[in-house]
C-alpha cells in the first residue's frame, strides 16, 4: 500500500509537465493583454478634429453603428504598414473608422493622409496622449472595435496584418 | 579563496544592490516643489508597471508613456486626489497588470496562498521523514 502511494508524486509531476507542454504548443501570445475596458462604454472625451472645424465629442460619435477606433501617428512605422488594411476596412467593408491622431504634428498628418489615402471618417487629435491613457493604450498602433451600443468589444495591440484583418472582419460580423 | 571569503563578497555585492536606489528616471522638470507630494508621487510610481517595458516601474523607465503617467500622477496629487483614487484611476484603464505587486483577491488567491501551502507540505514531509529514519 505504501509503495503504491509513492507513485503519486510522479503522476503529479507528469500532469504539471503535460499542462506546461500544452501551454507551450497552443497558439497564444503570452505578452498579449486583454483590455480592461472590454465590454465597457467608450471613454468620454472631447477634442479638436483634424479634418472638421467642429469639435469631436465622443458621446455623439459612438452608439449608432459598429465603429473601428484606430490610434495612429505619422511617426509610427507600423501605422504606415497597417494603413493598407485600415483602408480596406473603409473601402471594401464600408466600416466607419475613427482615427485618433496620437501625439502628432497636424500638418504632417494632413500630408500623410493625402499621400496614403484617408480611410478615417474623422480624426480627433490626441495632442498630449491623455485620450490614449483613458483608453488604456500603451503603444500605438492599437485598434478597438466598438459595437452599435457604444461598448468596446475588442482590442488589438500592434499593426493589423493580413491574419488580423481577417480576424477583425469576422469579429465585426459577429458583433453586428 | 575560501568559501567564507566568497560568501562575504557575495553578501557585500547584494548589500550594495539592495541599498543603491539611484536608478530612477524622473526628470528635473517633473519634480514637484512640495517635497511631501513628490515623495508620494515617487512611492506610487515605484508600484506602477511601465506597460511598455513591463519589468520596470514607471519610476525607473524612460519610455514616453512612463513619463506621461508620472506627470499624470503628480497632477492628480496636486489636485488633491488620494493614493487609492490614483491607483483606481490607473487600474480602471490598464487593469491589475499595471500594479507591480498583484493585489490579494479571489482570482489571485492561489498565487498568494500556494507558496505557504507548499511550505507546510514540505515541513510535514521532512518531519515524517526524520521520524521514520530515527526508528531505523
Amino acid at each position: 500500500m505504501k509503495k503504491q502511494l509513492l507513485i503519486i508524486p510522479s503522476i503529479l509531476f507528469l500532469l504539471i509537465l503535460l499542462a506546461l507542454f500544452y501551454l507551450l504548443i497552443i497558439e497564444r501570445n503570452p505578452s498579449e493583454l486583454p483590455s480592461n475596458l472590454l465590454n465597457k462604454n467608450v471613454p468620454k472625451f472631447e477634442t479638436e478634429s483634424l479634418l472638421k472645424s467642429k469639435k469631436f465629442v465622443s458621446t455623439k460619435e459612438f452608439g449608432n453603428e459598429v465603429v473601428l477606433v484606430n490610434f495612429f501617428a505619422t511617426w509610427c512605422k507600423p501605422c504606415r504598414d497597417e494603413h493598407f488594411y485600415i483602408q480596406r476596412f473603409a473601402n471594401e467593408k464600408g466600416i466607419r473608422i475613427v482615427g485618433i491622431n496620437y501625439k502628432d504634428n497636424p500638418k504632417k498628418t494632413i500630408r500623410w493622409l493625402k499621400n496614403l489615402g484617408n480611410p478615417y471618417s474623422d480624426v480627433p487629435i490626441d495632442k498630449n496622449g491623455r485620450i490614449a491613457i483613458d483608453w488604456g493604450v500603451y503603444g500605438i498602433p492599437e485598434t478597438f472595435i466598438i459595437n452599435s451600443k457604444g461598448i468596446i468589444k475588442y482590442r488589438h495591440v500592434g499593426p493589423i496584418t493580413k491574419k488580423m484583418y481577417r480576424k477583425i472582419n469576422l469579429l465585426i460580423k459577429e458583433i453586428e | 579563496m575560501t568559501i567564507n571569503k566568497i560568501f562575504i563578497i557575495i553578501l557585500f555585492i547584494s548589500l550594495i544592490q539592495a541599498f543603491s536606489n539611484n536608478t530612477y528616471a524622473v526628470e528635473p522638470d517633473e519634480i514637484l516643489k512640495n517635497q511631501i507630494q513628490e515623495l508620494r508621487a515617487r512611492n506610487i510610481s515605484k508600484n506602477i508597471r511601465c506597460m511598455i517595458c513591463q519589468n520596470q516601474s514607471i519610476d525607473e523607465s524612460n519610455a514616453a508613456l512612463a513619463k506621461d503617467l508620472r506627470i499624470l500622477i503628480r497632477n492628480k496629487i496636486q489636485e488633491g486626489k488620494k493614493d487609492e483614487e490614483i491607483y483606481k484611476f490607473l487600474t480602471d484603464r490598464y487593469g491589475d497588470f499595471i500594479l507591480l505587486k498583484p493585489p490579494f483577491k479571489l482570482s489571485t488567491l492561489a498565487l498568494w496562498v500556494l507558496p505557504f501551502i507548499f511550505l507546510i507540505i514540505g515541513i510535514f514531509v521532512i518531519f515524517f521523514h526524520n521520524r521514520k529514519s530515527k526508528k531505523i
